[in-house]
């Protein structure tokens, strides 16, 4: 008998996204409705093919990402990302009701945070600011753990990541050892509480996101010419030794390396745009795609916190999206640029 | 004309040396103005290309670093790019062409410039920074040059200001007080003469 974790793909396209609970009847039928008010491709497309910045804004009147006068720098525009970016999260923990799956939420800040705090301490810089407010310890707190070298105040996942995070540092002083650690424990500690909560979504969900990851790695990798094999995540559907293997292949070979995988149009699409204009851009794209794909099968969930996860990566990347855009228009860049990224 | 000269046959003497090193002046300062012209204006056939290109770049890694802004979480890229683990040193040496002490840069680069994981980064990242990475080069290249360009052309300014007031005042002046010193005294050796004459008569008479 197999576990859950073994790299073997038992699905044609995309992973199973397990049952519905109908605890969730009321937090779904909400989201339904706001799922709604999501901006549409045609806009999206709308706004990058737009003369101008104003043109672009112009799009976005009647949505909640309206600009209020002319607008003639990034900064307001950046604050109201942000302000919607916050409203969504706030959202996401209102209508959860297991607080582990807030509590994952809440890791993923921990761990963007923890990555700048000891990077920062490290490297003797003040732990300054720049960090995202939804996670549950504070910047100040990351600095006085790490300089006692006691993290008991913490929860049990940032305790085990600081110390791999800060040790992986000190074996070569890389400050880059810091990620590779953290990324690495951030997608253990996601399948380990996918497991514990019993979620078949977010199990599928989170190895889908490090086959993605590992596929952008492969190619990023290659792209740099850099040849260390330990960086890929473990934990995935694809097996890690696969992405080994293409470290070995020319650009040609990497397609064909994937052909048995749900993930063959991604990586063919994503190269041959690579080798074409030395860009990661269709790659990204297209992992999105098909990560977007996968989000939307949630749709026949009719209660259950599948589709509610799945909003707060919408959105997400909805703002992501009107951030690209609009920062493109403002800087008089080439709208073919944004729509080889959001795609035609 | 030069003033306060008294019109003597060693003076004469000093302003014709004088007038013989400011020709021999002009002609080297002439010379120099020349070369300087030479390399200004192959320095200046080279730098237009080179900024073009240098321009091109730091537009092209601009751009894909937007992007790459655009498309990340704002703490992802702090996180990214907050502790940079790529060292850049710059050493200056200076070089002479035609007197004129000229820079010339040389860059030491140690350190990976991704200093970052792969998970919560884009691929437009890496491309952006290794664009830049890229455009180092020259951008040094075009620094050195622009600054060679400045000082030269600075340098040819002078020069030919001082080829200038060779040419135009320095030897015209003492020329003309050579030969004010020669009419002088070709006016007193005619004088004394006349003197000599008309003493002569005197006596005879």
């Amino acid at each position: 008998m197999r576990t859950v974790d073994e790299a073997v793909i038992d699905f044609h396209r995309y992973p199973p996204i397990g049952p519905d609970d109908w605890r969730y009847g009321l937090a779904t039928a909400r989201v339904r409705c706001l799922e709604a008010a999501l901006l549409s491709r045609a806009t999206l497309l709308d706004m990058a093919n737009a003369a101008s910045f104003a043109a672009a804004a112009e799009l976005l009147s009647g949505t909640e990402y309206a600009l209020s006068g002319a607008v003639d720098r990034f900064g307001p525009v950046e604050e109201l990302l942000l302000q919607r970016r916050r409203e969504v999260r706030e959202l996401f923990i209102s209508l959860m009701l297991d607080d582990p799956l807030v509590e994952l939420l809440r890791a993923r800040h921990d761990f963007a945070n923890m990555r700048l705090a000891i990077r920062r301490i490290v490297t003797d810089r003040p732990v300054g600011s720049g960090y995202s407010d939804f996670g549950s310890v504070s910047p100040e707190e990351f600095e006085e753990a790490i300089q006692q070298e006691n993290y008991n105040a913490f929860p049990l996942y940032l305790q085990e990541a600081i110390e791999e995070a800060v040790l992986a540092y000190y074996e070569n002083r890389d400050i880059r050892a810091i990620d590779y650690a953290i990324d690495r424990y951030e997608a253990r500690y996601r399948i380990r509480t996918a497991h514990e909560v019993g979620s078949v979504f977010l199990l599928s969900f989170f190895r889908v996101r490090i086959d993605l990851t590992n596929i952008r790695t492969l190619l990023r990798l290659k792209a740099a010419d850099r040849m260390e094999r330990g960086l890929f995540l473990p934990g995935g559907f694809v097996e890690v030794e696969r992405f080994i293997h293409g470290l070995d292949l020319g650009y040609e070979g990497l397609a064909p390396l994937f052909y048995a995988t749900p993930y063959y149009e991604t990586v063919e699409g994503g190269v041959a745009y690579f080798t074409a204009e030395k860009s990661f851009l269709r790659l990204e794209r297209l992992c999105e795609e098909y990560l977007f794909g996968f989000l939307r099968t949630t749709r026949s969930i009719t209660a259950g916190p599948q589709p509610i996860i799945a909003y707060l990566m919408f959105k997400e990347t909805e703002i992501r999206m009107v951030r690209m855009i609009l920062t493109a228009k403002m800087n008089g860049m080439d709208a073919r640029l944004i729509l080889d990224r959001l795609g035609e | 004309m030069l003033e306060n000269i008294s019109a003597t046959r060693m003076e004469q003497l000093r302003l014709r040396r004088r007038v013989e090193l400011a020709g021999r002046g002009h002609r080297l300062l002439s010379q120099k103005r020349d070369e300087i012209s030479r390399q200004l204006v192959k320095i200046a056939g080279e730098l237009r290309p080179l900024r073009e290109r240098v321009e091109a770049e730091l537009l092209e890694t601009t751009r894909r670093f937007m992007m790459a802004r655009a498309t990340m979480e704002p703490e992802d890229m702090a996180a990214a790019i907050d502790v940079p683990t790529k060292q850049f040193a710059l050493t200056v040496q200076f070089a002479s062409i035609m007197s004129v002490r000229v820079p010339q840069l040389t860059k030491d680069i140690a350190g990976e410039i991704m200093c970052y994981g792969f998970s919560t980064t884009s691929g437009e990242l890496d491309v952006a920074l290794r664009a830049l990475e890229r455009a180092f080069d020259s951008l040094i290249e075009l620094a050195a040059k622009e600054k060679q360009a400045m000082l030269l052309a600075t340098e040819l300014q002078s020069t030919r200001r001082r080829v200038n007031v060779l040419e135009h005042v320095v030897i015209p002046n003492i020329q003309e007080t050579i030969r004010y010193i020669t009419d002088k005294m070709s006016e007193d050796e005619r004088d004394n003469t006349s003197r000599l004459m008309k003493i002569a008569d005197i006596i005879r008479g």
